[in-house]
């Protein structure tokens, strides 16, 4: 498979758990690890959205969480891409209509990249992190074109 | 281009001005390498403090400069509440305070004689 252009950079992503059970980010942290190693690529998880390029995002959206996702989402600089990990941050999951989850994340943010799994493997993450890279590049072209 | 030695070291104005130039300089070429995306007045220029919206000055985000002497300070709280007890900040006090402090000086003086 041909790396996409946006690979001879390297793209930073920011992980936020909305109120995952926290396996999602376990595998998150798993493709960081030797057997997967995506930091080969370029791809490095960053400790504040204001340095990232990708929101990747686990869980439903919990009533706390709720403010501190949309400014997150508000810190990241543009242009941005948001790819969510596992069933719970597509549809909310098993904690669907739970009193204490406002419902899944594309009812809060615009979601760009929907990885399923529960939770998701790996290799799904690493590869919903490059449709990311894909939708990033188209960004970046148009803001160029304006 | 001359200028100050001491034997332990050189002085140059104009050294430390091309220096500081030199800097700014590269200052600026760092600072052009910078996302030109960033919007001013929204969330992307904002202090990240883990999701959670900046608190007031008024809150005790504010790290004044006597904190950096808090273990001092808190070491010798009994000291300290019994001086700033004396900091009335009214002229008059002080000035009683200056003619005591003189006048048992004076004592001292006369009768170390």
């Amino acid at each position: 498979m041909a790396l996409p252009r946006s690979f001879k950079r390297a793209l930073w992503v920011f992980h936020v758990a909305t109120g995952s059970c926290n396996g999602c980010d376990i595998e998150i942290v798993a493709a960081l690890t030797p057997r997967y190693d995506v930091e080969r690529f370029g791809i490095m998880l960053t400790g504040t959205p204001r340095h990232a390029d990708v929101l990747l995002i686990t869980g439903p959206v919990t009533k706390p969480m709720l403010p501190r996702l949309k400014r997150i989402y508000e810190q990241t600089p543009d242009p941005k891409a948001v790819v969510v990990v596992g069933g719970c941050g597509s549809t909310s999951g098993v904690f669907y209509e739970s009193y204490n989850v406002v419902g899944p994340i594309d009812e809060v943010i615009p979601v760009d990249v929907y990885v399923p799994g529960c939770p998701s493997r790996p290799e799904a993450i690493i590869d919903g992190v490059v449709k990311a890279v894909a939708k990033l590049e188209t960004l970046e072209k148009s803001r160029g074109g304006e | 281009m001359s200028g100050l030695s001491s034997g332990f070291g050189v002085w140059n104005p104009i050294a430390w001005a091309l220096l500081f130039v030199g800097i700014l300089v590269v200052s600026f070429i760092v600072r052009s390498f910078g996302n030109k995306g960033y919007k001013r007045g929204t969330g992307q220029t904002k202090v990240f403090l883990s999701g959670n919206d900046e608190p007031e000055t008024s809150n005790g985000l504010h790290v004044r400069g006597d904190h950096l002497y808090w273990g001092m300070i808190d070491g010798l709280s009994a000291y300290y509440r019994r001086v700033k007890a004396w900091h009335t900040g009214i002229l008059s006090d002080y000035a009683a305070w200056f003619v005591g402090v003189l006048g048992l000086v004076f004592v001292i003086l006369v009768l170390a004689r």
